[in-house]
């Protein structure tokens, strides 16, 4: 009897140290990020638009959040939003609908900022996504990736930690079409920063392609 | 190797010029290597024959010895299979006849009701037909002629003419012979009456002796095939007539075209399982909701086995067997309970499922519609969202609808009601496939073990063979040597005069000849020394 009982603990055991590396997450952390320096901030609520569309199809369950490059970014108040979405789908659906009021919300009375912390945004973004559970994480830059640090809050070098993060370049809008040969040395200078600090780096000039980077469908 | 040309140069001076045979130079020394060679394998015949001999036979022998041996089992285990399949088909005759049985008892019960009002029936046919005939019998025509021409005269003589009184004669006669005749009518209309029903009633009587007969044709034809099972030494040929693959293909067929059904099933069921698990988690790389339809899936046929089992069409679970009536019935309620709840939980998935699809085609277009200060309220259900397009409803054509649902909705509920049940219907075939396919692997694994067994004494004949060749070769090589030693050990011999060594310490004969088996009649001569004595 005391056999067949170890047996079964033995079975149990191994059953529940099978399900624990079964169970899985699938769920996403996505931040974005909208540049509200200069003019680029009247590319503010085409951006919103784009992380709309790329909230559209996230998946019940997937954290988003949400902040804005400005003088000084890494901060929490540069902080728009952040939520995680409900598991169900008819919760998630009307979770969805509220963040789009919230970005419509931020979009019709968002400021210019004097100065582009970019840096100091994607090391803010950086460090709220390394306090997430999920397993795959993004932050969007809806941006034209030109910095301009202030004199206050120089953050051009600090070290950034990228680990285990997509970083996503959207909207990079041109701004001096005279010279595209300086565009393309800046994103590559972009990317060299994000590889290094242990990221990966994507372009997208599609709307559509976003929502496909970030959700993988 | 270099070519010699004769005309310019000797072998040792093309040696001399530097060729070599395994770093052996040519000419001379090559040709000295050689007959060492010979002379060293004619010395070592006997070990390296010996080596030969053991690796190569020995080997052979092995193949023959698990040659043998996987033959001997995937016989044996062909007729363990035949016993299988024959036993099997017992017992489905077995039931077979137990049905037959049954129906006919039951049929012998209601026999007793059918043929009691038959009898009456014919019971009172026949009494009516016995009246009539006796009372036709009763009657003397004759007399009753006689008697009413009698009658008839008294009236006659009062006419005058000739004429008249033969009318009067007609006449009178016809009266008094209908008069007399009146009582026989009531009996000849009775007969044209009974006749036909007792024709109906004999028709009925024959067709149920057709029935009985043809269900005891059964039960003999049952009998004597379970008989011929039971007591039959040919297994082979009684397993044989049991067919295993038509079925089986049959039940293959058919759960294919349910498990269809059930990837239908799955697809429909999978998206608004997320609403009562939540998504977000993957277990063993799927998706939580596709793991929970799976499981939906399969509980939804395991009730539907149950239900098939306790309801006694299939025999899958055996302990249902020997649970009492009552017990299966609990069983059959409970399942069908179940299996209707599944139906019903399906049903509403559907809807949901349609519910999500619309919510999620509005978020789309809501995504795509906000732009800047352009402000919408939260929406609390599906229909809210449709505020900030509010043109856009009343626009829309106007979809066919039932019972308030769209058409392809209402095909989605159908459809979700409908396939539990077509489910639960696919664990019919799947005693079939269980059973019969038992039976194949059996079969070819015995084929299987048999041809490994073929395989196996052919790698024996060859290796043996193989061994033999070798042989041949090793003494071509040193025939020289070898014909000497014979010639001089025959010389020896023949000085000595004792006949010639036979082959048992020469080795060169590898396959020495049995001796010739003398005639049986011989033999009988020989064992008989004593008789000779005698004589």
């Amino acid at each position: 009897m005391m056999r067949y009982l170890a047996g079964a603990a033995c079975g149990l055991s191994l059953l529940a140290l099978a399900s624990c590396g079964l169970v899985t997450s699938t769920n996403r952390s996505v931040f974005f990020v909208f540049d509200v320096s200069g003019t680029y901030v009247k590319s503010v609520p085409d951006a919103t638009k784009m992380a709309n569309i790329t909230i559209a199809k996230l998946l019940p369950g997937d954290w988003v959040g949400a902040s804005q490059i400005s003088a000084c970014s890494f901060s929490e108040k540069e902080i728009i939003l952040q939520r995680q979405l409900p598991t169900t789908p008819s919760l998630a659906a009307e979770g969805k609908r509220e963040l789009f009021n919230e970005f419509a919300a931020y979009a019709a009375q968002v400021k210019s900022a004097k100065y582009t912390d970019i840096r100091g945004a994607i090391a803010q973004a950086s460090f709220e996504l390394k306090q997430r559970p999920e397993e795959k994480r993004f932050i969007v830059l809806f941006s034209d990736m030109l910095d301009d640090y202030s004199k206050s809050c120089d953050t051009s070098e600090i070290e950034l930690d990228l680990k285990g993060i997509h970083v996503v370049a959207a909207n990079v809008i041109k701004s001096d079409p005279a010279d595209p040969q300086k565009y393309l040395d800046m994103l590559k200078e972009w990317e060299a920063t994000v590889v290094a600090a242990g990221g990966t780096w994507s372009l997208v000039t599609s709307p559509d392609l976003l929502p496909k980077l970030v959700t993988g469908v | 190797m270099q070519q010699l040309d004769s005309t310019t140069a000797n072998p040792s001076d093309v040696a001399a010029g530097g060729g070599d045979f395994f770093g052996i130079p040519y000419g001379w020394p090559l040709a000295l290597a050689i007959v060492a060679l010979v002379i060293v394998m004619w010395i070592a015949r006997q070990p390296m024959h010996r080596i030969v001999r053991q690796s190569f036979f020995f080997l052979g022998y092995m193949f023959a010895r698990w040659g043998s041996a996987l033959l001997d089992h995937g016989r044996r285990a062909r007729e363990v299979t035949n016993e299988k399949i024959a036993s099997q088909r017992a017992d489905e005759l077995q039931d077979r006849m137990l049905h037959l049985e049954e129906k006919m008892g039951k049929r012998t019960e209601q026999l007793a009701r059918e043929t009691g009002p038959i009898l009456k029936k014919l019971d009172k046919a026949t009494h009516e037909l016995a009246t009539s005939a006796n009372a036709i019998s009763d009657i003397n025509l004759e007399d009753a002629a006689e008697r009413a021409f009698r009658a008839a005269l008294p009236s006659m003589e009062s006419s005058r003419g000739l004429s008249k009184v033969e009318k009067n004669i007609a006449q009178n006669t016809a009266r008094t012979m209908n008069e007399r005749l009146a009582p026989l009518r009531p009996a000849l209309i009775t007969i044209r009456n009974e006749s036909p029903r007792l024709k109906e009633v004999a028709e009925k009587l024959v067709k149920i002796e057709h029935d009985f007969n043809k269900n005891a044709s059964d039960v003999n034809q049952a009998f004597s095939e379970f008989e011929e099972i039971v007591r039959s030494e040919d297994r082979k040929k009684i397993a044989a007539r049991a067919s295993i693959v038509v079925p089986w293909l049959i039940a293959v067929l058919i759960t294919t075209i349910a498990l269809a059904g059930v990837f239908l099933n799955f697809f429909l069921i999978e998206r608004p399982m997320a609403e009562i698990v939540g998504e977000g988690a993957r277990i063993g790389g799927i998706g939580l909701p596709t793991f929970a339809a799976i499981i939906v899936i399969f509980l939804e046929f395991v009730t539907g086995v149950i239900l098939m089992d306790s309801a006694g069409f299939t025999r899958l679970i055996p302990a249902f067997h020997s649970m009492s009536a009552n017990g299966r019935r609990v069983m059959l309620i409970v399942s069908f309970t179940f299996l209707a709840l599944f139906s019903v939980m399906e049903m509403t998935l559907s809807i949901v499922r349609e519910q999500i699809i619309e919510q999620d085609r509005e978020t789309d277009r809501l995504a795509a519609q906000i732009i800047g200060p352009v402000l919408v309220a939260p929406a609390s259900s599906v229909d809210a969202p449709a505020a900030t397009d509010a043109a856009a409803p009343s626009q829309a054509p106007q979809r066919a609808n039932v019972f308030g649902l769209e058409l392809s909705t209402f095909a989605q509920l159908i459809l979700a009601g409908v396939i539990p049940w077509l489910l639960a219907a696919a664990a019919l075939p799947l005693e079939t496939i269980i059973r019969n396919s038992v039976f194949i692997v059996s079969i070819f694994a015995s084929f299987a073990l048999i041809f490994l067994g073929f395989i196996c004494r052919t790698i024996s004949a060859l290796f043996k063979n193989i061994g033999v060749f070798v042989l041949a070769i090793y003494d071509f090589i040193i025939f020289l040597p070898l014909f000497i030693q014979r010639y001089v050990q025959a010389r020896r011999a023949g000085d000595a005069g004792s006949p010639r060594p036979r082959a048992k310490d020469d080795d060169f004969v590898l396959n020495d000849p049995a001796p010739p088996k003398a005639p049986k009649r011989e033999k009988s001569r020989q064992s008989e020394p004593e008789l000779e004595k005698a004589s």
